[in-house]
C-alpha cells in the first residue's frame, strides 16, 4: 500500500481543496469577492445544476451515462411555459396555469425517461447511444415548440418558485433565502432518502456494482435500471422548470451543454464510473467547484471572451486533479500498472 | 460442425460476419435513395434527385461526415469514443482561416500548421486517457467545451469570410470531373481502410480495442497505440475542417458544433461497437452517405433544420435497435 493513502491532504475530498484554491484565488484578485451576498448568489444559481447532477450521480452510479439530461431540462422548461402562457391567454387564473404548467413540465420529464430507459433496460441499448439520439430528440422538439427563441412569460407565482424571498416576504434576512435553493434542498433529501434507505438505492449501487451479480441474486435489474433513468429526467425536469421561474423565460438552447456539467460535478464529487461508487454529498461538493468557477470569473471581472474558454479550462484541470487523487488514494500511482 | 451450426440456424444470414453487415448498410443505403427519389419526385422536375448533380452534391456532402467518421471509427477501434472532433474542426479551420484572411500566410504553412494542431490536440485527448486516467468519455467531452471557448476566443465572436482561391480549391475544385472533397475523402478513406485491415499497428487497434490487458500481455505499447489513434482522429478532423472551410469559403467558431450527432450516429450505424474492438470502415461509409441522402431528401422537400437533429436522434436509435433485434435471431 502507498504510504501517501493515510496522509491527510489525500483524505480530504479533492473538490473540497479544488473551490479553497479558487476561492483564495478569486479574493486575491477581487477582494470584494469573498461576501456574504455573493455567496448567498454562489448558492441560488447552482441550485439548478445540483438538481440536475444528482440525476446525473443516480445514473452513474448504476454505471450508465445519461447525455440526454440536458435536453430534458432544455424540453420540460419550454413545455411548462408554453402551457402556462397559453393558459394565460386563454384567461386561466395564475395559480391554476402555473400548477398545469408545472404538470405538464414534469410529465415531459417523466415521458422522455421512460423513453430512455425503456431502450437502455428492455432494449438492451447502451445507455451513451440511447441518451445519445434522445438528446438530438429532446433537443429538436424543443427548438419546434419554442420556434427556435424563447418564450417570456410574467406569472408572479410562477416567478416566486425562481427568486430570493426578499422580493415578497418582507422580513429581515429573506434576501440571504431563495426558493431554488429550498427546491435543491428538497430534492437533495428526498434522493439521499432513496439512494441510502429504500430498495432503489441498494439495487441500483448493486447493479452499479456488478450488474450480473445483482441480477442472479434476483434484483429486478430490467425495472430498477428503467427506474434510474426514470427518476434522473425527473430530476432534469425539476430542474428545467426552476431554471425558467428564475429566468421567467424558457430558452430553446438554455439546456445545451449541461449534461456535462451535470456529470463533471458528479465526476468532481468522487462518483465513479467504475463500480458503483460515490455519493450525494461529493456531487454537492462537486456542484460548488462548477458554481465556484463560474460565477468567480465573472465576478472578478475576466472579460467575457476569455469566460468560456478558461471555465471549461478550469473543470477539467479539477477532473484531472480529483481522477489523479483518488488513484492515489487506492495508493495506484500509474493508470494501467495497478 | 459447421454442417449442423448451418443446419441449427435454418437459412438465416451470418449477420456476424463483416462483409454481411457492410452488405446490409448498401441495400439500405439504396432503399433509402429510392424512397427519396420517389418523395422528392415531382411533375414540374421530374427525379430531381436521381440528377448526377444532385448525387455528386449528396456524396460531397458526405465527404466531410466521412472524413471524421474514419478517424473516429480508428478510436472506437483502439479504445473509446472522441467527442471533441466537432470542436476540433472548428477550432482548427479558425486558426487557418484566421492565418490566411488576416496575417496574410502563405496557405500551404496554414494547412500544416492546422493539420499539426488538429494532431496535438488528438495528443492531448490521448495523454489525458492513458496517462491521467479520465474515461474517454469524460476527457474528450471536457476538450469538446474547452476547444469551443478558445476557438470563440480567438475568433472574437466574428465570422471570416473569402479566401484565396489556390485555397479554395480543396473545397471547391474538381479533378476529373469529379469534386475535390471525394477525392480527398477517398483517399483518407482508402488509407484509413489500408492501415486499419493491412498494417501491423491497424492490427494492434483491434487487439487493444478488443482486450486492453491481452494487448499489453502480449506485448503492445497500448498507451501508445490509444494516442496514435486519437492523434489520428484529431488529424482527420483538422482535414475535415479545412477542406470544409475551403469549399463554403467561410468559418466561424460554431462551424464544427453541429457535427457531434451526425458523426456518432454515423459511426454506430455503420456497425463499429461502442465496446471497442470492432472497427468497421466500409460500415461508416454506407452510414454516411444514408445520412447525407436523408439530409438531402429533406433539403428538397423544404423540411425546417431544426427538426433534423430529431431526425438523426430518432435514426441512432433506430438503427441501434434494428442492428441488435437481427442480431439476436440470427
Amino acid at each position: 500500500m502507498n504510504p501517501k493513502s493515510s496522509s491527510r491532504f489525500v483524505r480530504v475530498p479533492s473538490a473540497a481543496w479544488v473551490i479553497t484554491l479558487m476561492m483564495i484565488i478569486f479574493t486575491a484578485i477581487n477582494p470584494r469577492y469573498l461576501t456574504l451576498d455573493n455567496l448567498v448568489n454562489i448558492v441560488l444559481q447552482n441550485a439548478v445544476l445540483l438538481i440536475l447532477a444528482l440525476g446525473a450521480t443516480l445514473v452513474i452510479l448504476s454505471e450508465g451515462i445519461d447525455l440526454s439530461l440536458g435536453s430534458v431540462l432544455t424540453l420540460s422548461g419550454v413545455t411548462c411555459v408554453y402551457v402556462m402562457k397559453h393558459l394565460m391567454d386563454s384567461g386561466a387564473s395564475n395559480a391554476l396555469a402555473m400548477m398545469a404548467g408545472v404538470a405538464v413540465g414534469l410529465l415531459t420529464g417523466v415521458l422522455m425517461g421512460a423513453i430512455t430507459g425503456g431502450l437502455i433496460s428492455i432494449g438492451k441499448m447502451p445507455s451513451f447511444i440511447a441518451s445519445l439520439g434522445m438528446m438530438g430528440v429532446g433537443g429538436a422538439l424543443a427548438l419546434v415548440l419554442a420556434n427556435s427563441t424563447a418564450i417570456y412569460i410574467s406569472n408572479p407565482i410562477f416567478s416566486f418558485f425562481g427568486e430570493k424571498l426578499d422580493q415578497s416576504i418582507d422580513l429581515p434576512l429573506m434576501q440571504y433565502l431563495s426558493m431554488p435553493t429550498f427546491i435543491a434542498i428538497a430534492v437533495f433529501s428526498v434522493v439521499w432518502v432513496m439512494l441510502y434507505h429504500t430498495p432503489f438505492g441498494r439495487y441500483i449501487i448493486s447493479i452499479g456494482g456488478n450488474e450480473s451479480g445483482a441480477r442472479l441474486s434476483g434484483v429486478n435489474t430490467v425495472y430498477w435500471k428503467w427506474m434510474v433513468y426514470l427518476v434522473a429526467a425527473v430530476l432534469a425536469s425539476i430542474s428545467g422548470i426552476t431554471l425558467a421561474a428564475r429566468l421567467e423565460a424558457a430558452d430553446s438552447i438554455v439546456g445545451v451543454g449541461w449534461e456535462f456539467d451535470a456529470i463533471a460535478a458528479t465526476i468532481l464529487g468522487g462518483t465513479s464510473f467504475a463500480k458503483g461508487k460515490g455519493s450525494t454529498g461529493g456531487t454537492v461538493l462537486g456542484a460548488l467547484v462548477i458554481g465556484v468557477d463560474r460565477h468567480g470569473l465573472n465576478v472578478i471581472g475576466v472579460p467575457s471572451l476569455w469566460l468560456g474558454a478558461l471555465t471549461e479550462t478550469i473543470i477539467i484541470l479539477a477532473i484531472a486533479f480529483e481522477t489523479i487523487l483518488s488513484r492515489w488514494k487506492e495508493g495506484r500511482r500509474w493508470v494501467w500498472h495497478e | 460442425m459447421g454442417l449442423a451450426r448451418v443446419a441449427a440456424r435454418g437459412f438465416v444470414p451470418d449477420l456476424e460476419r463483416p462483409w454481411m453487415q457492410s452488405a446490409a448498410r448498401f441495400i439500405v443505403l439504396i432503399l433509402v435513395c429510392i424512397v427519396m427519389a420517389v418523395l422528392t419526385r415531382s411533375d414540374e422536375y421530374g427525379l430531381v434527385f436521381l440528377n448526377v448533380r444532385n448525387l455528386l452534391n449528396i456524396v460531397r456532402n458526405a465527404s466531410i461526415l466521412i472524413i471524421i467518421g474514419v478517424g473516429e471509427t480508428i478510436t472506437l477501434t483502439a479504445k473509446d469514443v472522441d467527442l471533441s472532433v466537432g470542436s476540433v474542426l472548428s477550432l482548427t479551420s479558425v486558426v487557418a482561416a484566421i492565418m490566411i484572411n488576416r496575417h496574410g500566410v502563405d496557405y500551404p504553412f496554414a494547412i500544416v500548421t492546422a493539420l499539426l494542431i488538429g494532431a496535438a490536440l488528438g495528443l492531448i485527448n490521448g495523454l489525458l486517457i492513458t496517462h491521467v486516467g479520465l474515461p474517454p468519455f469524460i476527457a474528450t467531452y471536457g476538450t469538446l467545451w474547452v476547444l469551443f471557448g478558445f476557438a470563440y476566443l480567438i475568433l472574437q465572436g466574428a465570422v471570416i469570410y473569402g479566401f484565396p482561391a489556390g485555397f479554395r480549391v480543396i473545397g471547391n475544385g474538381n479533378l476529373f470531373g469529379i469534386p475535390m472533397p471525394i477525392i480527398v475523402m477517398a483517399v483518407v478513406f482508402v488509407s484509413g481502410y489500408f492501415v486499419l485491415h493491412h498494417t501491423t499497428l491497424g492490427r494492434r487497434f483491434f487487439a487493444t480495442g478488443a482486450n486492453m490487458e491481452t494487448a499489453r500481455m502480449s506485448g503492445i505499447k497500448v498507451d501508445r497505440i490509444i494516442i496514435t489513434a486519437y492523434v489520428i482522429s484529431g488529424f482527420l478532423a483538422a482535414l475535415a475542417g479545412l477542406v470544409l472551410i475551403a469549399y463554403t469559403n467561410g468559418s466561424e467558431a460554431r462551424i464544427g458544433d453541429s457535427y457531434l450527432l451526425p458523426v456518432m450516429a454515423v459511426v454506430v450505424m455503420g456497425g463499429t461497437s461502442l465496446s471497442g474492438g470492432q472497427g468497421n470502415l466500409v460500415g461508416t461509409l454506407a452510414a454516411a452517405l444514408i445520412m447525407a441522402v436523408i439530409y438531402n431528401g429533406m433539403n428538397i422537400l423544404a423540411v425546417p433544420a431544426i427538426w433534423q437533429s430529431l431526425v438523426v436522434g430518432l435514426l441512432i436509435i433506430a438503427t441501434v435497435l434494428a442492428d441488435q433485434w437481427l442480431r439476436r435471431r440470427a
